[in-house]
């Protein structure tokens, strides 16, 4: 403890642990429910954005303007498209004479590379759809058919509750991502320093000449570097919060039914960080252990950055599949925790597969330890230079 | 007191091979007496004191620190020595009182004693001016002087030395001389290791003059003179590492 209590220190007067493991975090998270919400918020204005129509139509315009768009007119097609291609006009309706049925059709011109066109076609596509049912009720009425002729099988969506009260999807999707993230790389600027920096700066001779066993000197920097770890990956969860009280701009779109982190996913998300920060500590003091100096250290750190980034990125994803409720995915690293965070969020804590996470994430970390402290005990540690 | 017995140390480089950095060497450095430990770069002297402080193990041979084995008791030995050498560097975001203070409680110094003995060397060394600045905003010479501190403050009976005024000032070198022959004078064994003819002369009470990993003269700084017939002590160390001298113009003239 008296190890892991100097490093500590010095970590807290450190800038780069200030800036990389507590102030980015929060700083990302504010950045991304600012963004999410502007993302959303612009999805929404495409779908009721400005529609132009090729000559008057003013029925039909009433239908788009009761929906929330804006109409206006171009007198030719070729303007329609002239206006898509400069970019200023999103989607050009041109209405062809009716058929001998009677069918209106409408010329949807749009720019497909353009996902705003797309969302403004779909918002279209909908409008149409009730209009048209509309239309089709009153025929029905008009000849005596029942209204739900129209709709012959409607399928109405019942959501069932499962488990408590869970988080927005939105942050379901990121946070657990982040929490594995800085769980890791909060702990990689301090991680070189600990080890490979002592030998670089000459102080680690002074280190393992005293009384302390090589073993306590580790076990010290693990705990030093695994609390800095932990509070980055929490600092994460402390920008959420803030996002959430701060009522930034577009954090209404994040937080619409609420901060949904309940006392049960915080539990969760705590129990299941613990072995996990110790993993990642050990495994950085181990690398950072090898390295012959900290720019060394730096370059084998970038690489296992990536090892931990893609089970992270994979599991905000992982909901698009049914791999998550899979008992083996539990025995995988990193990806069992991001899981069963996520799990946690949704309000859906499968306390068998939280407990194979934590067992599988004790038993790497107590290797990862062992890996550090062999490689410590080495002579190596002191002469490979 | 320290003593080696046919100490030795190899390593296994992979570009050249087996490197016999220490090669059974035969050691003896009895309390009040500075024992020097005298050769030129790369002969060894740092690998000796690495084994002698447990940092690196011995491949054959033995030595004891203060009568315990090096290998056997590497702990105790740890407990029972100062080491100090020019490299030796300080934690920079710390501030000196805090780095005392850290490897007091690593020589698991109880608090009352640890407090009397920062006091004594805080004092001893003139530290108060800079005892809570950040050793990084420390001239050379103050941390030498907190690298003295630390060396010191478990009060320990034996004292290593790794080429401790390399690189330093006059006034700075004069001051860590001056520790150590005041160390010598309170009755520890101080191994001091140097390629500085002067510092020899002036503070070794016996010598050895190590080369290649091997010992080649041992007595007092009078007897190596007298045993190569030199009046320099420089020259009588030339001569027992066998320095040719004009090597350096004749192979600049055969080139």
């Amino acid at each position: 403890m008296k190890v892991a209590r100097k490093e500590l220190t010095e970590m807290a007067r450190d800038k780069r642990v200030k800036f990389g493991a507590f102030v980015m975090p929060i700083f990302l998270v504010l950045m991304m429910v600012q963004l999410f919400g502007f993302i959303i918020g612009a999805a929404k204005g495409a779908v009721k954005s400005t529609v132009y129509f090729v000559g008057e139509q003013a029925e039909l315009a009433k239908t788009f303007q009761t929906a929330g768009m804006t109409v206006k007119t171009v007198p030719t097609i070729d303007e329609g498209v002239k206006l898509i291609k400069a970019e200023q006009a999103k989607l050009v309706l041109a209405f062809k004479p009716p058929t001998a049925d009677g069918q209106i059709q409408i010329e949807g011109y749009y720019d497909p590379k353009q996902q705003m066109a797309q969302i403004a076609l779909s918002g279209i596509q909908q409008a149409l759809a009730q209009q048209n049912k509309l239309l089709l009720v009153e025929t029905l009425k008009s000849k005596s058919i029942p209204e739900a002729a129209a709709e012959h099988v409607k399928l109405i969506p019942k959501p069932v509750e499962v488990g408590q009260k869970g988080a927005g999807e939105l942050i379901v999707g990121f946070l657990p991502y982040l929490i594995v993230l800085f769980a890791f790389s909060g702990g990689m600027s301090m991680a070189s320093d600990l080890v490979a920096g002592e030998k670089d700066k000459n102080t680690l001779e002074t280190l393992l000449i005293s009384p302390v066993g090589r073993n306590q000197i580790v076990l010290g920097k693990v705990i030093s570097l695994a609390v800095v770890c932990f509070l980055s990956s929490f600092s994460c969860v402390v920008g959420l919060v803030l996002a959430s009280v701060l009522k930034l701009p577009g954090s209404e779109e994040m937080f619409k039914n609420g901060f949904g982190v309940t006392g049960v996913a915080a539990g969760t998300i705590i129990l299941l960080q613990v072995p996990m920060v110790i993993m990642f500590a050990s495994v950085l003091i181990a690398i950072s252990t090898f390295a012959r100096n900290p720019r060394e250290a730096q370059t084998y750190l970038a690489l296992v950055n990536f090892i931990v980034i893609m089970p992270a990125v994979f599991s905000q994803v992982i909901g698009l599949t049914d791999l998550g409720s899979k008992l083996w995915i539990n025995a995988v690293p990193v990806l069992n925790s991001a899981n069963n965070i996520r799990n946690a969020l949704l309000g859906k804590t499968d306390w068998l597969a939280v407990s194979i996470t934590f067992g599988v994430s004790a038993v790497l970390a107590a290797i990862a330890i062992w890996i550090a402290v062999y490689l410590f005990s080495r002579e190596e540690v002191l002469i490979r230079i | 007191m320290v003593r080696t017995n046919g100490l030795k140390k190899h390593f296994k480089d992979p570009k050249i091979g087996l490197k016999k950095a220490v090669d059974g060497i035969d050691i003896e450095a009895k309390p009040g007496r500075i024992f020097g430990l005298l050769g030129a770069n790369g002969a060894g002297k740092t690998t000796v004191l690495r084994m002698l402080s447990t940092v690196i193990k011995p491949t054959a041979g033995t030595a004891t620190v203060d009568g315990l084995d090096v290998v056997q008791d590497a702990q105790k030995v740890r407990a029972s020595i100062g080491f100090m050498s020019n490299s030796t560097a300080l934690y920079g975001r710390l501030t000196p009182r805090e780095i005392i203070r850290y490897f007091g409680a690593l020589y698991d110094m109880d608090d009352t004693l640890l407090s009397q003995r920062i006091a004594y060397v805080i004092d001893k060394l003139q530290i108060q001016e800079f005892a809570d600045r950040p050793c990084d905003k420390l001239s050379t010479g103050q941390k030498q002087r907190v690298s003295i501190a630390r060396t010191i403050l478990h009060d320990p009976p034996v004292l290593f030395f790794d080429e401790p005024t390399a690189g330093l000032d006059v006034v700075t070198s004069q001051t860590v001389m001056e520790f150590i022959e005041e160390a010598r004078d309170q009755g520890k064994t101080v191994v001091f290791s140097t390629h500085i003819m002067s510092e020899v002369e002036r503070m070794c009470d016996d010598v050895a003059v190590i080369h290649d990993g091997l010992i080649v003269a041992t007595g007092t700084p009078e007897t190596i003179r007298e045993m190569t017939g030199e009046r320099n002590l420089e020259r009588a160390f030339l001569q027992l590492v066998k320095f040719q001298a004009g090597y350096v113009s004749s192979k600049a003239v055969n080139s």
